[in-house]
């Protein structure tokens, strides 16, 4: 039987960064993949949007950023479109709108108000979340920085940070702004990828808490995806990291609440004592794990640890070059938005309430010459059925029928949170592997019980975005869960 | 206030109604699970005397059923309860409790083997929620069959003689936590030598239409000797003689009680004796290796009190006067001739012949009178006799 000090399930960009990182210390560590291609879910994004700082310097790798100067267009059906231009975090320059001057003026007021509240909250998400009552020095000393943080908003803005942070983004939208198309474009960033409708309480928080992971409101920096792997890769090449491909482990085998060793599918069993997990946390602990190794309460939190995937993404080959109707050629380049209003983005979320197809769904699209990739919400993840993928291409083609005309469609893919949940082995194909809400972050991700990268089951660790600081292409969740094993493998 | 649109759920009638409503001439009815039981039928004391003396019929109906079917069953069970039970037979009968991940009570009941896919539960909470997540993972499915089975505890010295005499075929030679099926009075019946008494007797188990014909056959030989239906409050006062505590009144269960610390583990209510932590992984286990090297603070103790007046709902104190516990259940025994309790006492007082005092308010004639009772801590199991296990039994 083969032996490694430690193995990875999964690799994704977590579970690549988790094997650097462990390799770098001179530990045997072995990469399983179920697919051929490494990367996971960030194969599924065309560009990254951002990865931290803290990830480049911690693995020592640099990555190319693609284009420096980005535009966000939100589409409206009288054609007259919004386009706004992106410096960076914080420089956001209005081109064009039907908005009023001070509309535009209140609008640039919130962002910036959103900004200096997803710093306040970035501060939080790079390192392991602490726990309220283990009593702990360090625990205690993060919380009290935690709430210091807050406190050095001064007395307005922390006011003002805790009044919206349960807030819905359709309230303190409608509190600033009167203009559809704004309020449409602010919502899209804070439900897009969640089970919120723009007035589900937790929207802010959500937007807020994707500003500060992914360090822009509109998540639209991007680096290149190729880059980023291959570097880690390298990495790993370099510090003699084994990774196979095509294989899945079926089975984490353990002893008296000890890892033991993975049984794959090619029914190879491999030994081993510690063990982190890139799979999302209901399919380690209900299929790798198995229940008979867990407490029921566990399993209880484990069931109802929410995640259902409610994004769909759609790839169409047009005919000739792609232009959109009444808009700049220059702007191509950027980031399409349709959700035209608050009421419009409500109504596709009713649907998906029901577990129903959203018939008028949002869009968030990019546009590559004679390509285009569409994410679609609201297409909520079904357990026992599957969507009906001609009607979703229908219910798009009517929308970008009244921006692109004169082009015809040659073919089409679509991918389901059903597909994502098959190709990736995400349980419901969410983005996140589980909501980003309230109740489901920080030391409550994923929930009560296995919070610090930790699990009931010693040796175990799990990396994935279901855990603390959640989805997006970060790395945090590896390297975290990575210092976490060495962790507790020096304490004994 | 016209309280003509309110609208309550009447409480269910048992198959046994008819003939407990005829027997209940106190018309004294408890709630439990939805279902209408009496609480004393004419008279507490003598419902009891015909437990210890003759042979008492109790309507256990509204006890908690769950069938536990398929082919991980005896798998489920393990992983659910504390004891080992992966060896169980069947016809064989368990008495078993279940704790939640911090290894603190939820309830105790009987694991029935019928065979290795199918054993049945029986406890008197409701459980089925939890039993359904203990299920994810296993090869079983529970079923709530509650209403499905109507229940006659059969409890007394005379109990077996009288079966006897109704022609239940062997039924001297069930051993106790053991069970079958027989005939009775043309009647297919499940019966079971278990019981809440802490005496010889039995459980019949019985098809709702046959639960009438079931309960008359039990009463057929009264003219020699005189079986009585018992209530609730008989079952109160035999339960603390045989040492058997129950979730809600000696301890809440950890699924119900609101306080953490209100929560009570095994080791805690001298069940300790119950859990077997080198069995395969079960539900709290990781928690109650913990408990099990750490000192206890408080346990359920039996107490031996001073005098005759119960210590009903009495605060316990050490000799300086300091409180350290309170009595859960009190009463006195008349098959004892002693006045007995249950109650946690704090670590220096959990050793047999350990001495507490209890302060008892007794009313009398519309005054209380204020008791200063020593108490000698002593096992739980007050009454034992050797007839509850032997085999055969005494016909």
């Amino acid at each position: 039987m083969r032996k490694f000090d430690i193995i990875i399930i999964g690799g994704g960009h977590n579970g690549l960064v988790a094997a650097s990182v462990l390799s770098k210390k001179g530990n045997k560590v072995l990469v399983i993949e179920k697919n051929e291609q490494l990367g996971g879910l960030s194969n599924y994004v065309d560009s990254l949007s951002y990865i931290s700082e803290e990830v480049l310097k911690e693995l020592n790798i640099k990555i190319e950023k693609d284009i420096n100067e980005n535009y966000v267009s939100a589409l409206s059906d009288d054609l007259y479109h919004t386009v706004l231009k992106i410096n960076g975090n914080k420089n956001i320059e209005i081109l064009q709108t039907n908005a009023s001057e001070s509309d535009q003026v209140n609008f640039i007021k919130l962002i910036n108000k959103y900004d200096l509240f997803a710093r306040t909250l970035r501060s939080f998400m790079f390192k392991k979340p602490p726990r309220v009552k283990s009593g702990s020095r360090s625990d205690i000393w993060q919380l009290v920085s935690m709430g210091l943080k807050v406190r050095l908003l001064g007395k307005k803005n922390m006011r003002e940070l805790l009044r919206v942070i349960g807030l819905n983004i359709a309230d303190d939208l409608e509190d600033n702004i009167t203009d559809n198309i704004l309020k449409g474009l602010l919502s899209n960033e804070a439900v897009i990828g969640t089970n919120l409708g723009a007035r589900s309480p937790g929207s802010i928080l959500n937007l807020l808490y994707n500003q500060a992971t992914n360090n822009s409101i509109f998540r639209i920096n991007k680096y290149n995806t190729n880059s980023f792997l291959n570097s880690i890769r390298e990495i790993c090449k370099k510090n003699n990291v084994e990774i196979e491909t095509n294989k899945k482990v079926e089975k984490i085998n353990i002893s008296n609440q000890n890892v033991n060793s993975v049984l794959l599918d090619t029914g190879e069993e491999i030994q081993t004592s510690s063990i982190i997990s890139n799979v999302d946390p209901k399919t380690t602990y209900l299929k790798l794990v198995g229940a008979a190794n867990l407490d029921t309460d566990f399993i209880r939190r484990t069931k109802n640890y929410r995640t259902k995937g409610t994004v769909a993404k759609i790839h169409i080959d047009f005919e000739n070059e792609i232009k959109i109707n009444n808009l700049d050629t220059k702007y191509l380049s950027g980031k399409f938005v349709y959700a035209p209003d608050i009421k419009y983005i409500e109504h596709a979320f009713n649907d998906n309430k029901y577990n129903k197809l959203s018939s008028n769904p949002c869009l968030e699209f990019y546009i590559n010459k004679n390509k285009l990739t569409a994410n679609i919400y609201f297409i909520p993840y079904l357990i026992n059925s599957a969507h009906d993928k001609k009607k979703i291409l229908s219910n798009v083609k009517l929308i970008l029928e009244k921006f692109v005309t004169e082009n015809q469609i040659l073919s089409s893919t679509i991918e389901t949170p059903n597909d994502i949940e098959d190709k990736y082995n995400i349980s419901g194909g969410h983005w996140s592997h589980g909501d980003m809400e309230i109740d489901q972050l920080l030391m409550m991700r994923p929930f009560y019980g296995s919070s610090q990268y930790s699990t009931p089951i010693n040796g175990l660790y799990l990396c994935s975005a279901g855990t603390h600081p959640g989805g997006g292409v970060t790395g945090i969740n590896g390297i975290n869960a990575a210092k976490q094993l060495l962790k507790d493998n020096r304490n004994g | 206030m016209d309280n003509s649109l309110s609208f309550t759920k009447p409480l269910l009638e048992t198959p046994f109604h008819e003939r407990t409503y005829e027997a209940c001439y106190n018309n004294d009815w408890y709630r439990w699970a939805g279902y209408k039981i009496a609480r004393e039928y004419s008279n507490t004391e003598l419902e009891y005397t015909a437990m210890r003396n003759t042979a008492g019929v109790l309507d256990i109906t509204p006890m908690h059923k769950y069938d536990i079917k398929g082919a991980d069953a005896i798998k489920f069970v393990d992983k659910l309860v504390t004891r080992n039970a992966s060896e169980i037979k069947s016809g064989q009968v368990m008495y078993i409790i279940w704790c939640n991940e911090d290894g603190n009570v939820i309830d105790d009941g009987t694991v029935f083997c019928f065979d290795s896919n199918h054993l049945r539960i029986f406890c008197a909470e409701r459980n089925l929620n939890w039993f359904s997540d203990t299920a994810i993972g296993f090869d079983v499915e529970v079923e709530d069959v509650s209403d499905t089975i109507a229940a006659l505890a059969f409890q007394g010295p005379l109990s077996c003689k009288i079966l006897n005499l109704l022609n239940v075929k062997n039924i001297e030679n069930l051993r106790p936590f053991y069970f079958d099926d027989f005939d009775l009075n043309g009647c297919k019946v499940t019966i079971s030598r278990t019981g809440f008494s802490g005496d010889l007797g039995y459980e019949i188990w019985c098809k709702n239409e046959d639960a009438i014909s079931v309960w008359d056959s039990l009463f057929k030989f009264n003219r020699d000797y005189k079986v009585l239906p018992a209530g609730m409050n008989a079952l109160e006062m035999v339960r603390v003689e045989a040492g058997f505590i129950q979730p809600n009144a000696d301890f809440m269960s950890a699924e119900q009680a609101l306080r953490p610390n209100r929560m009570r583990n095994p080791f805690e209510l001298g069940m300790g004796w119950l859990v077997d932590l080198n069995k395969n992984y079960f539900t709290g286990k990781k928690n109650l290796v913990n408990l099990k090297k750490k000192t206890l603070t408080k346990k359920l103790v039996g107490l031996d009190i001073q005098g005759d007046k119960p210590a009903i709902g009495s605060v316990l104190y050490d000799k300086n006067k300091k409180e350290i516990g309170i009595v859960t259940a009190g009463m006195w025994s008349p098959s004892l001739k002693s006045n007995i309790a249950f109650g946690y006492v704090d670590k220096d007082h959990m050793k047999i012949g350990s001495k507490v005092f209890a302060e008892i308010y007794h009313p009398e004639e519309l005054e209380y009178k204020k008791i200063w009772a020593e108490c000698s801590v002593v096992k739980k199991q007050f009454f034992n006799p050797p007839r509850r296990h032997k085999v055969p039994a005494e016909i």
